[in-house]
């Protein structure tokens, strides 16, 4: 029972039961009813620990702690600090029936499996433990925007809203300002540093009355969601679904928090959808964006395509969308912006009946920092390019030059200037290069070719509105130029990873064999990522599991099979989330472990070593795709396999029916000869004369004789492992075994002259060695049958490559040319010969090919040069390669 | 032999029982019959027999567990009765105090052969036979005063561990030890030496007998370990 409950920490076993003890500031009492509550289930014979108290709750509640039971806590050194945390693997390992873990919205230090308090209570409540927690509601996440708004102060660490949601029971703590107020003073409340900061700003009549009501609202919400759960929702409820867009370059979290309050007032489901376009600069924000959507219970999308409307269109469409929510920043104005018509505008006219919700959105100022970071980061100087440059320009001049020569045309000019504009464009790299071939071609063509010539200044009036004009196509076709281009590299780094997810997905679909699949896959992702990999196809808390490889520069696989390594591949197996190095979970492990996931099962579990540094999301992206063409591969060869395993049984059923069928015809021979005999002696009696009776008895015990050799080959049959068809080795001296065989036949039959070779050398042979005894016997037995009374049988024994031979040779008639073909097959009554007249050793023969094949051995028959038949059989030596 | 030995048959077929007991009747031997486990033992300590035969398939109670009950208390000489095949259950019997073993089907000279072992083997203690100082088998002769093994009147160069070996057979003559019997004896408790005892024994046969593979004096029980034979 304990073996299955650590093993099967998810799966079968039901989910503990959340229950949150809600307040609207620290000091309302909530961790006194939370241990106030785990004493009446204590006292009601509920199994209950105390996980984590925080030690600066007050004297009151501190003093409650006593009389329950405490889990230990886990020391860990922080920097020069020691901490004390709570120790979640203690907590899995006692496996209490309740357990009490104070300040849900709590940050682990980095040295913890987990990056916050609430992955290690979902992991409590996977393994079905039920906890009761304890939160402030500035806490959540979705109404961390307002609490910021009153309180001015933000409220830093937050938790999912989804984990509010799923929670079974909320109980609100309440307790009057006033009296709190008058608590602080007195200072009863929040003795502890970490909030002291915060007190000043939270600790005002009017904060505390608006935080009271955001606590109240939010559980009466939670209340008639709970009480219309159940109830069948009106069709126009049913049909609302929020879509956020979120775009390129424009922060959308105030979008997103809106959806997902209306959301919630609508009891509506709602996505969030990014569509991946050409520029990448964005990346971290969005997804920083993506994962605050999924922390509010979002479902997220990213889409691929360069008409972002019309994708957004079509999903939307798809997915039943009802209203579509954009953020927008009003004051931002670019040249692009000349050219695309506004996307709320596209979706507004592509889709007429849907809904649509435009969030004004602020600029916050680290994302204008970031923008300016990343645009010199376009700028990229080299002299290469700057000689380009130069080159082409002065190309374009002494070209001008000519035509000058011949006819005075100012248009000519001026084009060959906008043509070497963009040559130069499409050459160099960045927008730097195009950007001063526009000034420095305005400038050229004033020096060179207006009058009066080789100055900068210009005479004529319509000269400065020309300079303008040639500017700016000269710009325009820059930056259009430098943008065909980048999408072009875009395109072909995707095409190029389509490809190559093609190309795997090829050779997967090729691939027979897990192990084969495993190395394929391996190999790709070192050769893709340059890291070393480790893939488990099985849970990985098996010691001898895991296909390790390493790439040039990242010989880290040592590193990779740290126990702690396993562990934390072992939690996403089990978990079926990813881990490690760059995620939120065991942050501190050297790689990126991915579950191979499918239908939600967990078939395996990928990581990669992050020795060289953390993997960037577009990896991760890659990775993902990567890994469900793996899971799919994995899938696939699991279900062949059991495919074959299901093909093997009924084969061995097959064979067990034909050979009882068989044996049931046999049998029924000798004893019908035994009946038949013994009821003649009891009946006749005295009238039967001696030698008949004599006779009669003798034929009872040869068929009896009979009868149990057939009964020891059916014996022996039932060593041989069902299903994987294999025998118990151990090492067996081979003269032993054929002395021991010869002398069980010379017992029966004692008039034959039977001889013996072994090898002098003691030679050892891994066998089954009552099987192989009764594989001698047979065989020896079969060749006296088939051999005239004076003949010789002879056994004899070598060893030959890696291989023990024993032959069996007789002097008698040799075997059939017809029987040859088919000596070692079940032969069924019925079919071809009856084996009733001869009492043939068919069975025998395929009994022997059966035990020796188990042994992953050979066994043939063949005629002799100089008369009789040999039969010979051949098992591997000890080292050799195994046949089977 | 005034006193003809009393034989207790603990078997639960009928027939069976019933041929063994006509085998030792004609052979003058007095004899009870147990069906149960329980029966068994309560026999064995209200009429104490000369030797017991023991099959291991009981309908009451698993045979191993009747061996290990009597020997608590008796030495009495035990002879087990198994079906062919079960080499592991032969072992354990043999290692729990089990004299000897005879596998199912068995003729009535192998019976008869066995029993006579088993009630000299028991008698010897008293008789003071056990300390002979020459035993001779056909061709092969151990002086154990001079620690010389000769063939035929040839002597036979053993290494000492070969000698011990073949005295501790000569010891137990007819009856089978088992490997770890044989190890623990030779080599001490807690080693495993299996291979070299294979080695050692191949040795031996090669040295003492005509044509290994056809062993005169020793002879193997697969799975289960070796046996010095009693008459040539």
């Amino acid at each position: 029972m304990d073996q299955e409950k650590k093993q099967n920490p998810i799966g079968v076993r039901k989910k503990g039961r959340l229950k949150i003890f809600l307040g609207y500031a620290a000091g309302v009492g909530k961790t006194y009813s939370m241990l106030d509550n785990g004493h009446e289930k204590l006292k009601s014979g509920v199994d209950t620990v105390v996980g984590y108290v925080d030690q600066g709750s007050s004297q009151e509640t501190l003093s409650l702690l006593e009389k329950l039971p405490i889990l230990p806590l886990k020391s860990i050194s922080h920097g020069k600090l020691q901490r004390r945390e709570f120790d979640v693997d203690a907590a899995l390992e006692r496996k209490p029936e309740l357990i009490l873990v104070d300040d849900l919205a709590y940050t682990n230090p980095p040295e913890m499996r987990n990056l916050k308090r609430y992955q290690d209570i979902e992991e409590l409540l996977n393994a079905g433990i039920d906890v009761y927690t304890t939160l402030n509601i500035q806490n959540i996440e979705s109404l961390s925007g307002i609490v910021q708004s009153i309180i001015k102060v933000s409220p830093g660490r937050t938790i999912p809203d989804y984990i509010f949601d799923q929670a079974d029971m909320i109980e609100t703590v309440d307790f009057a300002p006033e009296e709190l107020m008058k608590r602080l003073e007195e200072g009863k409340i929040c003795r502890h540093a970490k909030s002291g900061n915060t007190i000043k700003f939270i600790f005002t009549k009017e904060n505390l009355r608006l935080l009271r009501e955001l606590t109240m609202r939010k559980a009466a919400d939670r209340l008639s969601y709970d009480n219309q759960r159940g109830v069948p929702t009106g069709d126009s409820l049913v049909r609302t679904k929020f879509l956020v867009v979120i775009s390129d370059g424009v922060p959308s979290s105030k979008s997103i928090r809106w959806a997902a309050k209306a959301a919630e007032v609508f009891h509506a489901s709602w996505a969030t959808v990014y569509v991946d376009s050409m520029r990448r600069n964005h990346e971290t924000e969005v997804q920083e964006q993506l994962d605050l959507a999924r922390k509010l219970g979002s479902e997220t999308v990213r889409l691929n395509g360069h008409d972002a409307a019309a994708v957004i269109a079509e999903y939307a469409r798809v997915s039943g969308i009802s209203n579509i929510v954009i953020g927008k920043v009003r004051n931002r104005k670019s040249i692009k912006k000349l050219f695309d018509m506004e996307l709320e505008d596209e979706l507004f006219a592509l889709l007429p009946n849907v809904e649509l919700h435009i969030i004004p959105e602020s600029f916050p100022m680290k994302h204008r920092k970031l923008r300016k970071l990343k645009l010199t980061e376009n700028v990229v100087l080299s002299w290469g390019d700057t000689i380009k440059t130069l080159g082409t320009l002065a190309l374009a001049t002494l070209l001008s030059k000519g035509i000058n020569t011949f006819i005075y045309d100012d248009q000519n000019v001026i084009t060959v200037y906008i043509l070497s504009v963009m040559i130069i464009s499409r050459i160099t790299s960045g927008y730097f290069y195009g950007m001063a071939a526009s000034i420095l071609s305005v400038l050229l063509f004033n020096f060179f070719f207006t009058i009066p010539y080789y100055t900068f200044a210009a005479l004529q009036p319509e000269y400065p509105v020309t300079f303008m004009i040639m500017f700016i196509a000269a710009f325009l076709i820059s930056t259009l130029t430098m943008q065909i281009k980048t999408q072009v590299k875009i395109s072909a780094e995707r095409e190029h990873r389509t490809k190559l997810l093609y190309e795997i997905n090829k050779k997967l679909l090729q691939t027979r064999g897990l192990e084969n699949i495993v190395k394929l896959t391996s190999e790709y992702i070192t050769q893709i990522f340059d890291r070393a990999v480790v893939m488990y196809t099985e849970d990985p808390v098996n010691p001898a599991s895991g296909y390790y490889m390493e790439s040039s520069t990242d010989p880290y696989t040592a590193q990779l099979r740290r126990e702690e390594e396993r562990e934390a591949a072992h939690w996403v197996y089990l978990n079926r989330k990813k881990a490690g190095a760059g995620t939120e979970t065991l942050m501190n492990a050297g790689a990126h472990y991915m579950p191979i996931l499918s239908q939600g099962k967990s078939l395996g579990v990928i990581g990669i070593s992050c020795a060289n540094g953390k993997l960037d999301q577009n990896s991760i992206m890659f990775l993902r795709m990567l890994v469900s063409q793996v899971a799919m591969a994995v899938e696939r060869q699991f279900l062949s396999d059991e495919q074959r395993r299901i093909l093997l049984d009924s084969e061995t059923e097959k064979m067990r029916s034909n050979l009882l069928r068989a044996i049931s015809h046999d049998i029924r021979t000798p004893l019908t000869g035994i009946l038949g005999a013994s009821s003649v002696i009891l009946e006749a009696g005295e009238n039967l004369d001696k030698i008949t009776h004599d006779q009669l008895l003798s034929n009872i015990k040869e068929d009896s004789q009979w009868l149990i050799r057939m009964v020891e080959n059916l014996l022996s049959v039932t060593r041989i492992n069902e299903g994987t068809m294999n025998v118990a080795k151990s090492p067996e001296a081979v003269e032993e075994i054929a002395a021991e065989a010869v002398s069980h036949v010379r017992k029966r039959i004692s008039d034959r002259k039977i001889t013996v070779k072994v090898p002098d050398e003691l030679l050892m042979v891994p066998m089954d060695g009552m099987l192989i005894e009764q594989v001698l016997i047979n065989l020896l037995e079969n060749a006296i049958k088939h051999s005239s009374e004076e003949s010789t049988v002879e056994l004899e024994v070598c060893s030959k490559d890696q291989f023990a031979v024993f032959e069996v040779r007789d002097f008698g008639n040799g075997i059939s040319e017809g029987d040859l073909g088919n000596l070692f097959d079940t032969r069924l009554p019925g079919n071809g010969r009856s084996t009733d007249s001869s009492r043939g050793m068919g069975i025998g023969l395929s009994i022997c090919r059966s035990i020796i094949k188990a042994h992953g051995g050979k066994m043939e028959a063949a005629n002799r040069a100089t008369g009789g038949a040999v039969f010979r059989f051949f098992l591997p030596l000890e080292g050799a390669q195994d046949e089977s | 032999m005034n006193h003809n030995p009393l034989i207790l048959i603990v078997e639960d077929d009928v027939s069976i029982c019933n041929f063994i007991a006509a085998v030792l009747s004609s052979n003058q031997y007095h004899l009870i019959k147990a069906e149960t486990g329980k029966t068994a033992i309560s026999l064995a300590a209200s009429h104490c027999p000369d030797l017991i035969l023991l099959d291991l398939g009981l309908p009451d109670m698993d045979g191993i567990d009747v061996l290990k009950s009597l020997r608590e208390w008796s030495g009495v000489p035990i002879i087990i009765v198994s079906a062919r095949g079960h080499e592991r259950e032969k072992v354990e019997a043999l290692d729990l105090g089990a004299d000897d073993y005879i596998t199912k089907p068995f003729g009535t000279s192998e019976l008869l052969a066995r029993i006579r072992t088993a009630l000299r083997h028991s008698q010897k203690p008293f008789t003071g036979a056990s300390r002979r100082d020459k035993i001779t088998l056909g061709e092969l002769e151990i002086d154990i005063e001079k620690r010389l093994v000769t063939i035929n009147g040839r002597e036979v160069h053993l290494t000492p561990i070969e000698y011990r070996m073949i005295l501790l057979l000569s010891q137990n003559m007819g009856k089978v030890l088992t490997y770890d019997n044989i190890i623990r004896e030779i080599w001490g408790p807690y080693t495993n030496e299996i291979q070299t005892l294979r080695v050692n024994m191949a040795n031996i046969r090669r040295k003492l007998e005509e044509n290994p593979a056809e062993p005169k004096y020793i002879v193997t029980e697969v799975g289960v370990g070796y046996r010095m034979v009693e008459e040539v």
